[in-house]
């Protein structure tokens, strides 16, 4: 059965793009350009992935978020941006979005991507990862639970390979581990990432405004 | 420099009671045509300055602005000995409002470099001479004061000219800035784009160089070339995209601040994209920056053919040797993998230097 998948972005020109790049492989059943037009159209519709714009004209990506997630937790949201700051890739993942691709992705890989983030897999670009591991680097402790600010080494381990370019099934051989393992430790990661209250994490998206 | 322009104003055709000058200054002005009147008949009880008044303005508005100005200056030189002044504090006067009257109109400027309003400010301080010493004594307390006074007034003007052009200039400039950045990359690329369209990984490589630029003057180190290792890496994959038309995917954790054995971590690393760019088949090549505490790392990677270091051919060896070589001589490491049909995985690294 096919992913039934609802594009906002503000760019009518690139969600015709995603559209045609998708093809048959999902059934995107509604568009949106708006915070505005997006919240109620998905509350109406009730797809199973919204493929979701960082930057919207009339608020982010994690507006439509907010107003969607409460009545409808079952959606999920994937960060398809060109946006590099690492503030507003933070953000919107810790506002719920389940992973963040980069417009340049492939169309095999997006829809890879959202048949993954439609499973509950979380779905992390190299450049998120990259963006993690400089977010949960080494240094005092700062939250109150521990757990939630600290990667682990198989998970810093995973992150590595993916910023190198790696996929899941080369990190799976790679590391002896099953893809499903792999899978568990990214998903854990986006766990910390959107609970933890690292104090970093808020400060070094501040300060941060990178490449 | 900008000469004050005079508010233009056209006698009234339909309001008009001698020639329509009331009618039309009350227009300008936006008030009542019988306010207007009112003010010119009590000025012309004062010493008839209000009748020669009027006929400057019919002169101004007809364009005759020389004549005009004359006679509005001796409309006022009327009214004022007609409220009592002396001749000679009309002289002063005059002096005064005609040094003020040569600034507004020929300009001038304090700043060095400028032309200075030379004849203005001797109107001015001679006015100022004039208009005092005639009252002698009992001004010499005032004296400091007016002819501070009356410097204010013309400098004044000139200080505020100053701040605001400067603010001005400012904005100009950074206007001028982005529209020279826009036309010499994002135009430059639409072109480019136009002509190659034909040529599909062309016009990818040229648009994502152009996104690159755009990305790092916008949230970047802003114009200029790099001064960090992950601005050095953006350009050197921008390169590789663009000469060899594939996909070069940056991820970074951390950046360091380019020195000369960073600028040879830059290079190696160029010559491990182009490496993959070329020979590896893939159509993506990955390169991957992290800082550890002590050293730095680069990672490019492709999921391209892949080789056997053993049966290199000498031409590709060369590039090979030549990455290794590159960081030694650095003071770091190169680790190259692949098995054939594995892709290539170049491993860079660089004791950081503490400094």
């Amino acid at each position: 059965m096919k992913r039934r998948v609802v594009l906002v972005d503000d760019h009518e020109l690139f969600r015709a793009g995603v559209r045609g790049e998708l093809g048959d492989a999902v059934e995107v059943v509604g568009e949106a350009g708006s915070v505005a037009d997006a919240v109620p159209l998905i509350l109406q519709l009730d797809p199973e992935v919204v493929l979701l714009d960082v930057h919207l004209g009339d608020g982010g990506g994690e507006a439509v978020i907010a107003g969607v997630a409460p009545e409808r937790p079952g959606v999920k949201f994937l960060a398809l941006s060109v946006s590099d700051a690492a503030e507003d890739v933070i953000g919107v993942i810790r506002a719920g979005a389940r992973g963040y691709v980069t417009k340049t992705i492939s169309s095999d890989e997006l829809t890879d991507a959202v048949e993954r983030v439609a499973a509950g897999d979380a779905v992390f670009s190299p450049r998120l990862a990259g963006f993690v591991l400089d977010a949960f680097r080494d240094g005092a402790r700062v939250g109150d639970d521990a757990e939630l600010d600290v990667l682990t080494a198989r998970e810093r381990e995973v992150l590595q390979l993916i910023a190198r370019g790696y996929r899941y099934k080369e990190i799976a051989a790679r590391l002896h581990l099953s893809v499903k393992t792999v899978e568990a430790h990214v998903s854990s990661v986006l766990r910390k990432l959107q609970l933890s209250s690292r104090h970093e994490l808020t400060r070094w998206a501040h300060e941060r405004r990178l490449i | 420099m900008t000469a004050v322009s005079a508010a233009r104003f056209e006698p009234s055709k339909d309001d008009r009671i001698v020639a329509g000058v009331c009618g039309g200054l009350a227009a300008t002005l936006g008030v009542d045509a019988t306010l207007v009147r009112l003010v010119f008949a009590l000025l012309a009880l004062a010493g008839g300055s209000g009748v020669l008044l009027y006929v400057a303005l019919k002169f101004y508005a007809d364009g005759r602005v020389v004549i005009g100005a004359t006679l509005v200056a001796a409309a006022a030189a009327m009214l004022l000995l007609a409220i009592g002044l002396s001749a000679t504090a009309v002289v002063g006067v005059s002096l005064l409002v005609a040094g003020l009257g040569v600034i507004l109109v020929r300009g001038g400027s304090l700043r060095p470099g400028g032309s200075l309003p030379v004849l203005g400010l001797a109107l001015l301080v001679g006015g100022a001479v004039v208009f005092l010493s005639r009252n002698g004594a009992s001004f010499s307390l005032v004296a400091p004061g007016s002819l501070i006074g009356a410097l204010l007034l013309v400098v004044g003007p000139w200080i505020w000219q100053l701040v605001s052009e400067r603010s001005e200039r400012i904005r100009l400039e950074e206007r001028a800035e982005i529209a020279a950045r826009i036309h010499d990359s994002v135009l430059q690329t639409l072109a480019l784009v136009q002509r190659h369209a034909d040529d599909p990984a062309r016009v990818a490589a040229v648009a994502r160089r152009q996104e690159r630029e755009l990305r790092r003057w916008l949230y970047g180190g802003g114009l200029g070339s790099a001064d960090t290792l992950s601005d050095a890496l953006a350009e050197a994959a921008a390169d590789v995209e663009e000469l060899h038309g594939v996909r070069v995917e940056l991820a970074s954790a951390g950046d360091a601040p380019l020195d000369d054995a960073v600028r040879q971590l830059v290079l190696a690393a160029r010559e491990a994209m182009t490496n993959a760019a070329k020979f590896s088949g893939a159509g993506e090549v990955s390169v991957y920056l992290e800082t550890a505490g002590d050293s730095l790392s680069v990672f490019v990677r492709d999921r391209g053919v892949g080789f056997d270091r053993a049966s290199v051919p000498p031409d590709r060896r060369g590039l090979v040797e030549s990455i290794e070589g590159r960081m030694q001589r650095a003071g770091g490491t190169a680790t190259i993998t692949s098995e054939p049909g594995e892709g290539v995985e170049v491993e860079l690294t660089l004791p950081r230097r503490t400094s």
